[in-house]
C-alpha cells in the first residue's frame, strides 16, 4: 500500500538542488550531515558507514530455502532402492512415472518445466546431504544450517561472511528477496539488503513536492548517529534508496516471454531477475520458500501438497532462468533445506521430521546429473535417510568455483570434500 | 489540550509503559496520574478482570469473531467469507483491541501468549476455531502457566495446525507431540527421540473430523494406550480415555524446571532486552515455580528488577506495534468498519506492509521478537511510510477520526499563535510523553523549513499544507520505533 500524495507544497524548487542527480545530491547530504551532526550539535561518535558505489556482480548466487524440511525423496527419488516403495505404500512415486530415471534415481514427475535445463545439462541434484549430525528441530535445525559454524556462539551466517569477505561493503551486495526478515544465513555485522517487493525500496515523503530534498536530509540528520540495530537499518535503507534505482528503472514485465506460475516463489523470483537486471551489484540472492513441512497432506501424483509445490516450484524456476535472458550465464541456484523427512509414511498421509536431504543446483557452472552416495534405507519405523555428503561441501563448491570466496572463510573449520557438481566455467 | 507543555510521565513510568502498553497517549498519562502512579496503575490492569466496553463492543463488529465452527465452515462452503477472511477478521478485532482497549496489560500478555502458543492465521481449517483460541488465552493471560498450555494444547485450533486432529494409535502423527516440547515446554536439548514418540502418543485421540464435519470429539479407539515415557514422567495410560494422562503429563511438563527458564526467558525478552542475561532468567524461573507456574508474580519481580530498569528503549516495535503505537500517538479513533477500506479493517494490510500481520508469522514458533528479525532496512522504510500516510490523513481514511492539522496547535483565546520551536516540543510531549530535545528540534527545522522564532498560527502554511511533514518527525524517531 503506498500513501496517496500530498497536496501542491508551498516552497519554491532550489535550482542549485534540482540541478544535482539525486544520487549525488544524497551522497552530499550524507558526508555534510555526518560532519555537521558531529561537530556542531552533538559530539556523539561517528557511527556512519561509508559505502562505495555498487560494483556490479560477475556471478550470482540465488540460495533458495525449502522452509519447513522438504521430503528430498519426493523430489528426487531413489526408485532403485526397495524400502522406498515398502515404507511409503501410500505415498511413494511409481518408477514408471519418474523423469529423466537413471538406474537409482528419478525426479518428480511434476518437475517437467525443468527438463530443458537437466537435458543440456545445467542441473545437478545431490542426495543425501545434510547436518553430520541429525537434527529434527526445525528452528536449531535451521540456525546451525545457516550458521554453518558448528561450536561457535556467534550468530554470524555464512552468507554474512561471504559478503563480508572483501571490503568496502555495500549492503546491496546480498539482497533477501520476498520478505523482509532476513535469514539467520544473512545476520551478522555486515549490512544486507531485504525487499518486500522492488517498489517498496523508496523514502515516503521525497515526492515531487518536496523540491528541497527536506525529507532525505531531515532523515539523516535524524538517524546519524544513532546506535544500535535500528541506526544501521536507516542508514542501510538511505543507502538502498539510493543506489537500487537502476533496478527500479528496468521493467516490471518479465523478459524474454517468460512467464510464471502464480504465487510468492514467482514474485520473489521475478524480484530477483530484476534486481539481476538492474546490475546493482548483488551477488547473493536469497529467497525463502515455505511451507514444506508435510507432516500431512504431502499426498500422492493425484492429490496433496506435495505434487502442486513442486509443480510450482519447478515452473518458477524454468520462468526464472528464461526471464534472465543472457544474464542466466552468471546466475546459479542452490537449494538447502533444515532436514529431510523419515523414511516412512505417517497416518496422515505425510512424514514426520527425518535426516537426509536432496540438494538441487541449476545454471551457470553446474554439471548436472545425480551426485551422493547412498546408504540403502531400512524402514524401521524411525529409519531416516542418513547423511553421507556434509552439505557445506556443496555450497563450497558454489562459492569457490563460481565467486571465488575462500571456503575456509564462509566455513570455518570445515574440510569440504569434492562433490563435482559445479565448475568454474 | 491547549497547555503549551503538557505534563509528561517520569522517565521510569514511560519506559514501563512502553513495555506494558501498546504504546504512549496524553489518556493514559491522565489515568497514570489519577491512579497515583504506574505502580497503581498496573495493580488497577492485573485486577479489572478480562472484560471492557470496548472489546465487547468492537467483537460484534465482525461476524465470524462470534461465530461457531459450523456457521463458519457454511459461510466458506458458501462462499460468503472464505476461510482466510476468518482469519482476517480475528487479525483485525486484535489489533482493534490493541489500540483502544483500556486493558492494556491484558492485551500484552495476551499477545505473548498467542505467540508462544502460535497457530499461524492462514486462512487454513484453524480459522475455524482461531477467534475462540485466541479468547481463550486471553482469558487466562494473567493466571497460571499450567493452564495456559493445557488450555493450547488440547484446543482443537492447535490439533488442526500441527496435525494431533489426525494423529492416531497407529501411527502417531509427531508434530505437535514434538513442538510440544520444544516450544511450549522444556526446549530443544531436552528431550529425545523416544520422548517425541510417547509425547505424541499420549496426545492421541484429541480428534477434530477436518475438512468434513469439522465435529470435535474425544476418540477413545484413536487414543495410543500402554505405558508412557517422557523425560521424567512416567504413567500407566491404561485407559482408553487418555485425557486425565494428557492432564498430568501438561501439568508435569508446566512444573518442569526447563518450562520455568523457558517461560522466564520469553517474558525477559519480551520484557527487558533481547538476550536477557542469565541471572534474571534464573531468578524468574525461581519466582515461576515459587508460585507454582502463577504469571503475575514473575511480572511483577521483572518489573522490580534493574535488569529491567536498565533497558530503557531497548527494544524495537514489530511492525503490528508500530502500526498499533502509532494510531495510539495519532489519537485515530477507529470505529465500526464498513467497507474493506475502512480503518479498522486496512489496518490489516497496513501491518502487512511493514512485514508481518498478527499471528500470521508462518512457522510453530511464534513471531520472533528481536531486532535482528524486524530493524531491517525494508522495514524501516516501510514503517516511514506508514508514519507518512496517517500522518496526512489519506490512508486509513473510512471510519476513521483524525484529528485536523490545526487541532495539533496548543492555541487559546488569549493564544493565537506559538513559537515553533514551542510547538514542537507541545506536540513531542503529546505525541510520545517527552520533551523535544535539541537534535528533534533541528531535524523539525529542516524537514518544515521553519525557524525557531517564527510563528505559527492556524492559517501558517505549515498549518495549512504540510502539517504531515511535521507530525511525522516524531513517528520517524528513533523514541517511537522503539520500546
Amino acid at each position: 500500500m503506498t500513501a496517496p500524495h500530498a497536496r501542491s507544497g508551498h516552497p519554491a524548487s532550489c535550482a542549485e538542488f534540482t540541478a544535482l542527480s539525486r544520487r549525488g545530491f544524497l551522497r552530499t547530504a550524507a558526508l555534510g550531515g555526518a560532519a555537521l551532526t558531529t561537530s556542531a550539535a552533538f559530539g556523539t561518535a561517528v557511527v556512519e558507514t561509508s559505502y562505495a558505489a555498487p560494483r556490479p556482480a560477475s556471478s550470482v548466487m540465488v540460495v533458495l530455502s525449502m522452509r519447513g524440511a522438504v521430503d528430498g525423496m519426493s523430489l528426487v527419488v531413489p526408485h532403485g532402492d526397495p524400502t522406498y516403495y515398502t515404507a511409503r505404500p501410500r505415498i511413494a512415486i511409481p518408477a514408471s512415472q519418474l523423469l529423466v530415471r537413471d538406474g537409482f534415481f528419478g525426479l518428480h514427475p511434476a518437475m517437467t518445466p525443468l527438463l530443458p535445463l537437466w537435458n543440456s545439462g545445467r542441473m545437478a541434484a545431490v542426495h543425501a546431504t545434510g547436518l553430520a549430525v541429525p537434527n529434527r528441530s526445525h528452528f536449531s535445525a535451521m540456525e546451525a544450517v545457516e550458521d554453518a559454524d558448528p561450536g561457535s556462539s556467534a550468530r554470524v551466517g555464512w552468507l554474512n561472511r561471504l559478503i563480508g569477505r572483501e571490503t568496502p561493503v555495500h549492503p546491496l551486495r546480498a539482497v533477501q528477496v520476498g520478505a523482509t526478515v532476513p535469514p539467520a544465513s544473512l545476520v551478522g555485522p555486515v549490512p544486507s539488503m531485504a525487499l518486500s517487493s522492488i517498489d517498496a525500496v523508496r523514502l515516503a515523503g521525497h515526492d515531487k513536492w518536496d523540491t528541497q530534498h527536506r525529507r532525505p536530509g531531515s532523515m539523516r540528520t535524524m538517524w546519524s548517529g544513532v546506535a544500535g540495530p535500528l541506526g544501521t537499518a536507516a542508514r542501510t535503507a538511505f543507502t538502498a534508496v539510493d543506489d537500487f534505482r537502476p533496478v527500479q528503472a528496468t521493467s516490471a514485465a518479465p523478459g524474454n516471454g517468460a512467464s510464471y506460475p502464480k504465487g510468492d516463489l514467482s514474485a520473489a523470483l521475478a524480484a530477483a531477475a530484476r534486481t539481476i537486471r538492474g546490475d546493482v551489484g548483488a551477488e547473493v540472492i536469497t529467497i525463502d520458500h515455505g511451507d514444506w513441512d508435510h507432516h500431512s497432506g504431502l499426498g500422492t501424483l493425484a492429490w496433496g501438497s506435495m505434487q502442486a509445490m513442486t509443480k510450482e516450484l519447478a515452473a518458477a524456476l524454468a520462468a526464472f532462468f528464461t526471464d534472465l535472458g543472457p544474464a542466466a550465464a552468471k546466475v546459479t541456484v542452490v537449494t538447502i533445506s533444515e532436514f529431510g523427512r523419515r523414511t516412512r509414511e505417517n497416518a496422515s498421509f505425510g512424514l514426520d521430521h527425518g535426516h537426509g536431504n536432496a540438494m538441487l543446483l541449476l545454471g551457470a557452472g553446474v554439471k548436472g546429473g545425480y551426485y551422493g552416495t547412498w546408504t540403502p534405507l531400512r524402514g524401521t519405523s524411525d529409519d531416516d535417510l542418513a547423511v553421507t555428503t556434509d552439505y557445506r561441501s556443496v555450497l563450497a563448491e558454489v562459492v569457490t568455483r563460481r565467486l571465488g570466496a575462500s571456503a575456509a572463510r564462509v566455513f570455518p573449520g570445515f574440510s569440504p570434500e569434492p562433490v563435482g557438481a559445479v565448475t568454474s566455467l | 489540550m491547549t497547555a503549551l507543555k503538557p505534563a509528561v510521565p517520569s522517565a521510569a513510568t514511560l519506559h514501563a509503559l512502553s513495555r506494558f502498553s501498546y504504546g504512549w497517549t496524553p489518556t493514559l498519562g491522565r489515568e497514570i496520574t489519577k491512579a497515583g502512579g504506574f505502580g497503581r496503575w498496573f495493580d488497577a490492569q492485573l485486577a479489572a478482570g478480562s472484560d471492557d466496553a470496548f472489546t465487547r463492543t468492537s467483537a460484534t463488529w465482525w461476524t465470524s469473531v462470534n461465530a461457531s465452527p459450523a456457521v463458519l465452515w457454511r459461510r466458506h462452503e458458501s462462499e460468503v467469507e472464505p476461510l482466510w477472511q476468518a482469519d482476517a477478521n480475528y487479525q483485525r478485532w486484535v489489533l482493534a483491541r490493541r489500540i483502544h482497549s483500556p486493558l492494556q496489560v491484558r492485551e500484552v500478555m495476551t499477545e505473548l501468549w498467542e505467540h508462544h502458543f502460535h497457530v499461524t492465521s492462514e486462512g487454513s481449517g484453524t480459522a475455524l476455531f482461531r477467534a475462540d483460541y485466541g479468547r481463550q488465552i486471553r482469558a487466562r493471560a494473567l493466571g497460571r502457566f499450567a493452564d495456559l498450555l493445557h488450555t493450547a494444547i488440547t484446543h482443537p485450533a492447535m490439533g488442526v495446525y500441527l496435525d494431533n486432529a489426525s494423529s492416531t494409535a497407529k501411527a502417531p502423527n509427531e508434530n505437535l507431540g514434538r513442538e510440544l516440547l520444544e516450544l511450549h515446554t522444556v526446549g530443544v536439548g531436552a528431550y529425545t527421540e523416544a520422548d517425541v514418540k510417547d509425547s505424541a502418543r499420549i496426545l492421541t485421540g484429541y480428534r477434530v473430523d477436518t475438512w468434513n464435519t469439522w465435529k470435535v470429539s474425544y476418540d477413545r479407539d484413536s487414543h495410543a494406550v500402554g505405558r508412557v515415557r517422557v523425560l521424567d514422567f512416567t504413567d500407566a495410560n491404561s485407559s482408553t480415555d487418555g485425557r486425565p494422562t494428557t492432564r498430568r503429563y501438561l501439568d508435569h511438563l508446566a512444573r518442569h524446571p526447563r518450562t520455568a527458564e523457558m517461560v522466564a526467558r520469553k517474558l525477559a525478552t519480551r520484557f527487558v532486552v533481547d538476550a536477557p542475561p542469565a541471572a534474571l532468567v534464573r531468578r524468574l524461573a525461581g519466582v515461576y515455580l515459587a508460585h507454582d507456574t502463577a504469571i503475575v508474580p514473575v511480572l511483577r519481580a521483572l518489573l522490580a528488577s534493574p535488569e529491567f530498569k536498565a533497558a530503557r528503549g531497548k527494544k524495537v516495535r514489530t511492525p503490528t506495534d508500530d502500526v498499533v503505537a502509532t494510531y495510539r500517538a495519532l489519537g485515530v479513533r477507529i470505529t465500526r468498519p464498513r467497507h474493506d477500506e475502512s480503518a479498522a479493517n486496512a489496518i490489516l494490510w497496513q501491518c502487512g506492509s511493514l512485514g508481518s500481520q498478527p499471528f500470521a508469522w508462518p512457522r510453530p514458533d511464534g513471531l520472533p521478537d528481536q531486532a535482528s528479525a524486524w530493524a531491517t532496512a525494508p522495514r524501516f522504510l516501510a514503517s516511514l511510510d506508514a508514519h507518512y500516510s496517517m500522518c496526512g490523513g489519506w490512508w486509513p481514511k473510512k471510519n476513521a477520526t483524525y484529528r485536523t492539522p490545526a487541532s495539533w496547535l496548543p492555541l487559546t483565546a488569549k493564544r493565537r499563535s506559538v513559537r515553533f520551536d514551542q510547538l514542537v516540543d507541545h506536540l513531542s510531549r503529546t505525541l510520545t510523553g517527552r520533551p523535544a530535545g535539541r537534535k528533534l528540534q533541528r531535524v523539525a527545522r529542516q524537514a518544515t523549513g521553519c525557524r525557531p522564532a517564527e510563528r505559527i498560527s492556524r492559517t501558517h502554511p505549515l498549518v495549512k499544507w504540510n502539517m504531515h511533514r511535521l507530525l511525522t518527525v516524531f513517528l520517524d524517531s528513533p523514541t517511537h520505533m522503539s520500546r
